[in-house]
């Protein structure tokens, strides 16, 4: 076996295990495990980054890749968690039942997710090579679970969290079936992702400072 | 000749090796309690001397009590015999699938719950209900995730199947297989009542499963009930070892040696599992039972997504 | 020499966080905007000239052409009338002890980030970036929306961030699949270029292209409100302060309709026709409409009513653009134009109103006439204009769109529109007649204007569409015509 098919295997089944911590996310109950299996699942895609950028390094002489596996390990890895674990710490006082319909019913749905992207994206052609399709749907699979989730926590920090799982999503499928955008491109939108948590982390805060929760189902109050 | 040789070996190994893992298992816990623990030995010595003693029988029992013993021991025995222990001296034809393990396996477990009820204790029935449970939650999970190996190597049958998975190379870094093993992994831990589903060392009748099955149960018909878990939790875990770490292919030679040198790597293969599923055990906590829902849920997602990408794969040979 | 409008803003935003005296923060703002409106003007005459201004420095992303020009004036406009209209907004608020004066700062420098980012969007030539500053502009609008800081703000703003968040992340979606559609066709230094994705349209793959927009379609469409993505809009635009509503309502919603445009236009080119685009954008433009018309029809809180007909003018907008002919894409572009003018006109005197009356509710609002002559007249004849009414200049974009509808290929949809449009204009017509009958109800309040240099401002908008409605300037409308020269691909 050549060392570039051991390299995509490897690529193959980091991208079934994001798919996996996504599902994980889903079953788990607690905040702190929320951003626990963010972190992991940030890890796995820090580490698809980098055999993608010892790849290209290795054939084109590109460095962007392992830069961008850098950014995701300082900001994914460590400095989103850690912030979210701040904010949490900062906010909460009581433990809450924090999802709407129960695990196993969210996990399956997650399993008609997948169905789903794979009936979307399997009808399109050009994209319907065995191995990117797989890719494909795996990793446009986990924007929509991140989108359900979302859907699904009432708490302010699980949308965040909802959000960084489209995010990441997002990022797997531009890295796996385009070979990553425009490094620029991905500056900014590391750039974005950065400013975003940080103002969702103030204004959980101002919330919960106004609204005694951080629980979602209060801002009701503007209708019509 | 040849499928005299299979038989002898697979029983030899199967029954050998079954106590020393159930040991080795129970070692891992005492280690990490900072006990030192029995011998890993010990449960030959448990087996040895329980088939010396003569078994009690509750006078208002029926027959069930009686063969149920035989029954358990003999299909773990007829399940031991159809999971190869190495693919170096497969028979020409071995007759029996996976679907026959399941299904043998099945009928023991049948005949253990009734006979947990046959004596009308309190625990064996409480004990029989979880079972029916559990077991009804996994068996799904097993079916989907032996099938999806059974899709790739376009066969149910088990040798087959291990053929054909020597040439995969790694079929742990494959995503197929790694599904298929993390779903195989919570299959074993419930199926052979090992912590966070069942506690095989506990008698406590809030918690226990298995245990409370057997409680009626003494002397040699305890021994023989005992043993035959021992093998069921073995063939499982040669199901597992043999499925995701091939190890027959890298052989280069053929021959006794060959086959020599492949029980050792599966010996050693069984021992790191073992040793895996000890640390696990003594990571976790067992899941109150109306959590055990979850934990198939997963297991079965587990097993679905494993073939979820098989089919995405358009059904490529991988 | 464009580049400075992206610079302007910067230093603005520097300069405000440092200066700490209320009166230099007020300057600096006028100041920067009065800047960005003369760079404008110059650039304005740049296009006109050329057909697009680019430079080959900073890695060649600078790129307007007539399209980006039209909403890039709307921007500046707009930014320059809130720089007018905000300083007497704001001290007054500050003297009702609505906001602490140290959070002007805050404000302005919000405020001019906002416009930054809307500048940025418009003056990309690589989509991927245009992505990446409308992101910017959720982010940097969204401590302006709840501004207030109560927990209606609050509310809204976290809708805000959340929908607005979610539906750009699921254009990023399509923006990724269309840099896979030009994967083998595009070479590294012009992925997602939109020049190069234009002059190669015909070489995509169709079939990842047509997904990508549908993406692009639901993801900006957040960000426009077109319908069922709206729900943040209403509150957004009803609890930010008034100047901020009016640059959201008149100057956001066109940036992220110039994302779906840039999109449809590459996708038309590509399919040789309009018309998967087409029935795409006209279904939702007029589901947009419907929407609006069922919720203004009911509405009783006017800031409200205006952000429920700013996302009908969107679905009107759409629904030109989705018609793709000459003459609708021209309405449409002029429709832009006028609905911004008028509906940041109706915004800042909503503004004027909520200060004095202390109410959003319609049916509180009594003798506005009386009380308030302009800024009573302007708001009478804003909502005049905004259902459209001649002479003013929604009036006339608006007609030619409906004859372009009934010229096209869909004349049924012409029958729904104009029904619609119809329910529309009974639903601002009912709001009319509550608001501008009847005697002041409340004694206590004082007959007279606040906000001299806003209400001036008011009177300049007010003019000019009532201008534009009867006239278009030749440079307008040849600005006009390029743009429509660049969406139709000819």
């Amino acid at each position: 076996m050549s060392n570039l098919a051991v390299n995509s295997n490897l690529l193959e089944t980091l991208s079934v295990l994001i798919l996996l911590s996504s599902f994980v996310l889903m079953a788990n109950k607690r905040i702190n495990s929320y951003i626990k299996t963010f972190r992991i699942q940030s890890f796995l895609i820090a580490l698809a980054a980098g055999i993608m950028g010892l790849r290209s390094l290795m054939s084109e002489g590109r460095w962007d890749f392992l830069v961008v596996c850098l950014l995701i390990m300082i900001l994914k890895v460590l400095y989103i968690p850690n912030m979210l674990n701040k904010t949490y710490k900062n906010v909460s006082y009581k433990v809450e039942k924090d999802f709407i319909l129960n695990i196993p019913i969210l996990v399956l749905l997650c399993c008609g997710l997948v169905v789903f992207s794979y009936f979307t994206l399997s009808g399109v052609d050009g994209i319907s090579q065995d191995v990117l399709n797989m890719q494909l749907v795996n990793s446009v699979s986990v924007i929509w679970i991140g989108l359900l989730f979302m859907i699904s926590r009432k708490k302010a920090i699980g949308q965040i969290i909802g959000f960084l799982v489209i995010e990441n999503g997002l990022y797997i499928t531009a890295m796996y079936s385009t070979q990553g955008m425009p490094f620029i491109v991905d500056l900014g939108i590391f750039i974005d992702l950065l400013t975003f948590v940080l103002i969702m982390g103030v204004m959980t805060f101002r919330i919960n400072e106004k609204f005694d929760s951080i629980d979602t189902d209060q801002l009701n109050n503007l209708k019509g | 000749m040849n499928s005299i040789v299979y038989l002898l070996i697979q029983l030899l190994v199967i029954l050998l090796v079954a106590p020393f893992v159930n040991g080795l298992i129970k070692k891992v816990k005492a280690l990490s309690q900072k006990r030192k623990g029995a011998s890993v030995l010990q449960m030959y010595f448990d087996l040895y001397k329980l088939v010396k003693k003569k078994p009690v029988v509750s006078n208002i029992s029926s027959w069930i009590f009686h063969v149920t013993p035989y029954i358990v021991f003999a299909t773990a025995l007829a399940a031991a015999l159809l999971v190869p222990v190495s693919t170096k001296i497969l028979p020409p034809q071995i007759p029996g699938d996976f679907i026959m393990v399941v299904s043998i396996l099945a009928l023991g477990r049948f005949f253990l719950m009734i006979a947990a009820l046959d004596t009308a204790s309190t625990f064996g029935g409480m004990g029989s209900s979880r079972e029916a449970m559990i077991s009804a939650l996994i068996e799904p999970s097993i079916l989907i995730s032996m099938f999806t190996v059974a899709l790739i190597s376009r066969s149910t049958s088990l040798p087959q199947i291990m053929e054909t998975v020597q040439k995969v190379g790694l079929p742990l870094a494959h995503p197929v297989y790694i599904m298929v093993g993390l779903a195989l992994l919570i299959i074993i831990l419930a199926e052979t009542c090992r912590i966070p589903v069942d506690d095989p060392a506990t008698h406590l009748e809030l918690t226990m499963v298995h245990e409370a099955m057997i409680l009626e149960y003494s002397g040699r018909h305890l021994a023989l009930l005992e043993y035959g878990a021992a093998v069921k939790q073995l063939v499982f875990m040669t199901l597992f070892v043999n499925i995701l770490i091939p190890q027959d292919q890298m052989i280069g030679f053929m021959g006794l040696g060959a086959l020599i040198l492949s029980l050792l790597i599966y010996l050693l293969k069984v021992i790191l599992l073992a040793l895996a599923m000890g640390i696990i055990e003594v990571n976790t906590v067992k899941l109150k039972l109306f959590s055990i829902p979850n934990l198939a849920a997963l297991s079965f997602i587990l097993a679905f997504l494993g073939v979820l990408q098989f089919l995405i794969l358009g059904g490529k040979h991988v | 020499m464009g580049i400075l409008l992206l610079i302007v803003p910067l230093i603005a935003v520097l300069l405000l966080l440092t200066v700490k005296q209320s009166q230099f923060r007020h300057a600096i703002s006028v100041g920067a905007s009065s800047l960005l409106l003369i760079l404008a003007l110059r650039l304005n005459r740049e296009v006109l000239l050329h057909g697009s201004v680019q430079y080959a420095s900073y890695g060649g992303f600078f790129y307007v052409d007539a399209l980006s020009m039209i909403v890039l004036d709307i921007v500046l406009i707009i930014g320059f009338m809130a720089a007018i209209f905000t300083p007497g907004y704001l001290e007054a608020e500050i003297k009702h002890d609505k906001i602490r004066r140290e959070r002007l700062g805050l404000y302005y420098s919000l405020m001019y980030t906002f416009i930054f980012t809307m500048v940025l969007a418009l003056t990309v030539k690589n989509m991927g970036l245009m992505w990446i500053a409308i992101e910017a502009t959720t982010l940097s609008s969204a401590f302006l929306v709840g501004f207030y800081n109560d927990k209606h703000a609050l509310e809204a703003a976290w809708k805000y961030v959340i929908l607005c968040s979610v539906g750009i992340a699921i254009a990023l979606l399509g923006i990724i699949l269309l840099h896979l559609s030009s994967a083998g066709v595009l070479n590294s230094s012009s992925f997602l270029d939109w020049t190069a994705l234009y002059a190669k349209a015909a070489s995509l793959k169709s079939s990842v292209l047509r997904l990508a927009f549908i993406f692009i379609l639901i993801g900006f469409g957040t960000k426009a409100g077109l319908a069922p993505m709206h729900n943040w809009l209403p509150d957004a635009h009803s609890q930010a302060p008034s100047p901020i509503s009016a640059l959201l309502s008149g100057v956001l919603l066109n940036t992220a309709l110039y994302g779906i445009i840039r999109a449809a236009v590459i996708v038309n080119h590509n399919q040789g026709s309009s018309t998967f685009t087409g029935r795409l954008l006209i279904g939702i433009g007029i589901l947009s409409i419907a929407t609006a018309a069922v919720f203004i029809l009911t509405q009783k809180d006017y800031k409200r009513l205006l952000a429920y007909s700013s996302i009908e003018h969107m679905g009107i907008i759409v629904v030109a653009m989705g018609l793709y002919s000459p003459l609708s894409v021209f309405g449409g572009l002029m429709h832009m134009i006028n609905h911004s003018l008028t509906k940041s006109m109706l915004f800042f005197s909503s503004g004027n109103i909520l200060q004095k009356y202390d109410t959003k509710q319609i049916s509180k609002l009594k003798g506005v006439l009386k009380i308030m002559p302009v800024t009573g007249t302007v708001f009478l004849l804003g909502l005049f204009a905004i259902a459209g009414t001649p002479p003013f200049s929604v009036f006339a974009s608006e007609f030619s769109i409906v004859v372009a509808v009934f010229n096209g290929p869909y004349k049924w949809v012409g029958v729904i529109f104009v029904l619609l449009l119809a329910a529309v204009f009974a639903g601002i017509a009912v709001t009319l007649l509550k608001i501008f009958y009847g005697e002041p109800g409340d004694e206590n309040l004082q007959a007279g204007e606040v906000n001299l240099p806003g209400t001036v401002c008011l009177v300049i908008l007010l003019v000019g569409i009532a201008v534009s409605g009867l006239y278009l300037p030749g440079d307008l409308k040849e600005l006009i015509t390029k743009a429509q020269g660049i969406i139709l691909g000819t």
